[in-house]
């Protein structure tokens, strides 16, 4: 009956309007296309005006109940980093009664970290890595600590000692990530702080540089409430160059340090006045074609691909996935059973090096995995891998460090800036060639809006600014010379 | 015309009525484990009597290993949420310090007659226990168990009495045991291999001479966890000497469209995809009991497939870290509810003696590492590409599905791999462990299996 009846009464309708004359089609259609049209007007100013942003919220990440009385302790208190010779003797004892397993013959670091050139590293850390020296080292720069939403953050500052005529300041925050800390930044700061001083002369510009310890890692007090996740860290480091007198500050990171820092550009964009990033985590969207891409070796009329397109794609896209399954066995377990994952390397700290600096192996240069030494002191010295090793140790921050997976993971399995909202303040990628997953330009533009500049790095892996600090100096400076001149 | 059709078609149909199916084996593996290159000279094939021993030299770097541990306290009200929970692993580790006594589980271990064998290259321990009585005229059936991971010969000690001296225990005495618990290569007081590619093709080859410089021809296997894999492949390789296969865990790997609908479906239509009402009941919802709870429990399996060296470095340095390690899997996998637990109900289902027996194992042996190599060794090259998941096993099985299983592996997906399926049986409770945790109902599982399985060859036989 219904079928009757409609196709009947959309053609009276179109008869009825036919039927009009054209002074009272007009008195119809002119006041409609009118409605018409200043609607969409309206709706497009308003839309252009309302940044999506994502809601900054609050948390307490203190142990037991929150105190309601009184304001938080905001003040900043200078920190030297300190350690005595019982924790030496501690060390050193525990590197002594190291128990080894031989590997299998022709495994290099296939299996992981090879135990024969292990021992080669403990004795060296054993007989001549100097930690008192190191601290020395790490102490080069003012630290401090402040206590935000009840834990105490720490962070080091460094200003130019010396701004040449002409030249502004601006503050730049680094954030490191796993298995990295602060101390990765050791090399790219006097490069940042005095350019000139170092042969690079990009333009206007020096930094004050602020490299904080995530929650958990490094010097920085870890949460004791559970879900501390990417979005708690930002609203903290926005809290934090809040404390420190900043409105308006440029932030850069890679591995977490580029989810907390994206994080934080979606969260307080007129705070932000570039963002600049050396890994991009894979976007939703683009998971989506990663999912498509392993459907199809399978199912390839699913995902909408002909054979032609099956049979060209797949070598090269499963090695990729292969190479990402191979090297994401620490994520999938951190991500489940930090607490389990982390204890024993706590108690080890042969097993803790080892742990750590196979990523500073396989992250760097994915062929080192070919090598009998990984490959590790052809791009960094012992001194540095190890001093970095010592940040996790002396601190026992390797469970709390590795709880940040789980707690990040199982609200947003793709890790992504909130696909909704996007990140419109300007953007600068340098892509490295041996970082894990490259991600093309085409694939970032889905979640970061407004990409300035996008660079293909000659050389260098994951931890860019450790391996490649005057690469990565360079292109944050020209990145930064771009968005002044905006 | 019509008479040369029927001749042909009438052929062919006695053709397939008489021909024998073609039963595809898997080949033999044969290799060389040890270390540098194979000695012309022929191996050494004596067995010889192994006892476990330790030193004070040993107790004391353990206890000060124990007293030197660096603990993270946990988040609040996290339990097991985020793995082994430290408050109740200080417990563990003080009863392990002050009240666990190695020397007497050494006494514990040593009961049972063990031997070690040089097969291959590197030595075998195994344990071989024979019937203290048998009646007049009676003939004890060879029974070979193999373990898992991170379990040992040792979860077998509860069973073992109940198999080779049944009668004593209850159970009826018509089919007694004498049984034999290997060390997988790489666990335990079993060598570890020192050449890649040691899957579990190799540790079923590996096994299948032992039986044979044992003097078996014939005989039974019995296994769960990777012992699961080994005991199907060693069907595979050598169907006529295996008389039954017992499982007390199943996987399978050629997961394609019809299982794909069945677990889209499967709630709905059980009877169409063959699934019973339990297998409904603990397979549904698939997504929290199935996809779920394999990605939250598998991590350890992803990163010791892929860098078993780097994760097993520390647990071999620190007995707290292996013990944390894991008892976690002791707790997840006998019932997952044990998550929200404060203590991960590790005490419910074992004892701390028993527990840290197994541990102990691993500790004293240094095996931690080796024992995750063979993760990588199978899985490295994905699931469902090696040849052996691709055959089928004629032998006769049975499975007794435990309700705390990681993942239900329903009876009609089971029998695409394992065509001659003779028991299924759900079994009331228990987990993963199962000869650990409830070795009365694995035990009677067993035998009423190989009460089946003797009736129906000797019906064969009668029958020819």
């Amino acid at each position: 009956m219904w079928r009757e009846i409609l196709p009947n009464a959309w053609e009276n309708i179109l008869s009825q309007i036919r039927s009009f004359e054209y002074s009272q089609k007009n008195a119809v259609l002119v006041p409609a296309a009118a409605l018409g049209v200043g609607g969409m007007l309206v709706y497009w100013l308003r839309s252009g005006r309302r940044m999506e942003t994502i809601d900054m919220g609050d948390g307490w990440w203190g142990s037991g109940e929150r105190y309601f009385k009184g304001k938080e302790d905001a003040s900043i208190r200078p920190f030297k980093i300190e350690t005595s010779d019982k924790e030496i003797e501690d060390l050193h004892r525990r590197l002594d009664q190291f128990r080894f397993t031989p590997h299998v013959e022709g495994a290099a670091f296939q299996y992981g970290f090879n135990s024969s050139y292990l021992r080669k590293v403990v004795d060296y850390w054993r007989n001549q890595f100097d930690w008192h020296k190191q601290v020395e080292v790490l102490n080069k720069y003012p630290h401090f600590h402040t206590t935000i939403e009840g834990i105490d953050i720490h962070f080091i500052h460094v200003k130019p000692s010396y701004v040449p005529h002409g030249r502004a300041v601006r503050p730049l925050l680094l954030v490191h990530g796993w298995p990295g800390s602060f101390y990765e930044f050791y090399k790219i700061i006097p490069l940042l702080t005095e350019p000139a001083k170092h042969g690079l002369n990009e333009g206007d510009v020096v930094f004050e540089v602020i490299c904080p310890s995530i929650p958990g890692y490094g010097f920085s007090e870890a949460p004791h409430q559970k879900e501390f996740d990417s979005i708690a860290t930002a609203r903290i480091f926005h809290k934090l160059m809040n404390r420190l007198g900043f409105k308006e500050y440029y932030i850069q990171g890679g591995d977490w340090g580029s989810r907390i820092t994206t994080n934080m550009a979606q969260m307080l964009p007129q705070s932000v006045k570039g963002l600049h990033l050396n890994l991009v985590f894979i976007g939703r969207q683009s998971l989506r074609r990663l999912i498509c891409i392993m459907l199809g070796a399978y199912v390839p009329w699913l995902v909408g691909f002909t054979r032609e397109d099956a049979r060209r794609f797949y070598p090269f896209m499963q090695k990729n996935i292969y190479d990402v399954l191979q090297e994401s066995g620490y994520l999938h377990i951190q991500a489940t059973k930090p607490d389990t994952a982390g204890c024993g390397l706590n108690d080890s700290p042969v097993g803790l090096a080892a742990y750590i600096l196979e990523k500073f192996s396989t992250w760097t240069d994915k062929s080192f995995r070919h090598r009998d030494d990984g490959g590790l002191e052809s791009k960094y010295s012992l001194d540095e891998l190890l001093t970095n090793v010592m940040i996790y140790w002396v601190t026992s921050s390797i469970v709390s460090s590795m709880r940040y997976y789980k707690e990040n993971f199982s609200k947003d399995p793709d890790l992504t800036a909130h696909d909704r909202v996007g990140v419109h303040v300007p953007t600068g990628i340098a892509a490295f060639p041996q970082e894990i997953v490259h991600v093309p330009r085409v694939w970032a533009k889905d979640v970061y809006k407004n990409i300035i500049s996008y660079t293909y790095m000659p050389r260098g892996g994951h931890f860019a600014a450790f391996e490649e600090p005057k690469l990565l100096a360079q292109d944050i400076m020209q990145f930064v010379q771009k968005v002044e001149q905006l | 015309m019509l008479l040369e059709v029927f001749l042909v078609l009438g052929t062919l149909l006695l053709y397939f009525l008489f021909s024998k199916k073609k039963e595809e084996t898997l080949p033999f593996k044969d290799g060389w484990w040890g270390r540098g290159q194979k000695p012309v000279t022929k191996e050494d094939s004596s067995i010889r009597p192994f006892k476990v021993e330790t030193t004070e030299e040993e107790l004391s770097d353990l206890f000060r290993r124990l007293d030197q541990a660096r603990f993270t306290e946990p988040l609040e009200n996290s339990c097991f949420h985020y793995g082994m929970n430290s408050v109740h692993l200080r417990k563990v580790v003080s009863y392990w310090k002050n009240q666990f006594n190695w020397k007497k589980q050494v006494e514990v271990l040593n009961k049972y007659p063990q031997f070690k064998t040089k097969i291959q290259g590197i030595d075998i321990h195994f344990v071989h226990v024979k019937p203290p009585r048998l009646p007049e005229g009676r003939a004890a059936k060879p029974l070979l168990m193999v373990h898992g991971w991170p379990g040992s010969f040792y979860e077998f000690y509860k069973i073992i009495p109940l198999l080779t001296d049944p009668a004593s225990h209850g159970l009826g005495d018509e089919h007694i045991f004498e049984v034999i618990c290997p060390s997988i290569p790489g666990y335990g007081f079993s060598e570890a291999p020192h050449k890649k590619d040691f899957n579990s093709v190799s540790a079923a080859s590996v096994l299948y001479e032992l039986m044979l410089r044992l003097g078996f021809n014939e005989f039974y296997t019995q296994g769960g966890d990777w012992g699961w894999l080994i005991c199907t492949n060693l069907a595979q390789i050598a169907p006529n000497h295996v008389k039954g296969l017992h499982l007390n865990m199943v996987s399978v790997s050629k997961l394609g469209l019809p299982q794909l609908l069945s677990v889209l479906l499967g709630r709905y239509f059980p009877g169409l995809f063959g699934f019973q009402g339990e297998d409904v009941r603990r397979m549904f919802p698939f997504l929290k009991k199935g996809l779920y709870r394999i990605l939250s429990e598998s991590g350890y399996a992803h990163i010791q497939a892929t860098k078993p060296d780097t994760v097993g470095c520390g647990l071999n340095d620190s007995p707290v870290g292996l013990a944390a390690y894991i008892l976690e899997k002791f707790s997840s996998w006998t019932d997952m509810e044990f998550h929200n637990l404060e203590d991960g109900g590790l005490e419910r289902k074992f004892s701390l003696d028993d527990l840290l027996t197994n541990i102990m194992i691993y500790w004293v042996s240094g095996c931690i590492v080796s024992s995750m190599r063979f993760y990588k060794e199978n899985l490295q090259k994905g699931i469902g590409t090696q040849k052996h998941e691709k055959l089928t096993v004629q032998v006769p099985t049975g499975i007794a599905s435990f309700p705390n299983e990681i993942l239900h592996i329903p009876q009609a997906w089971a029998k695409k791999k394992y065509t001659n399926i003779v028991s299924f049986h759900f079994m009331p409770r228990g987990g993963h462990f199962a000869a650990f945790e409830e070795p009365e109902l694995l035990a009677k599982d067993i035998l009423q299996f190989v009460d089946k399985v003797e009736k129906e060859q000797l019906w064969k036989k009668k029958g020819e």
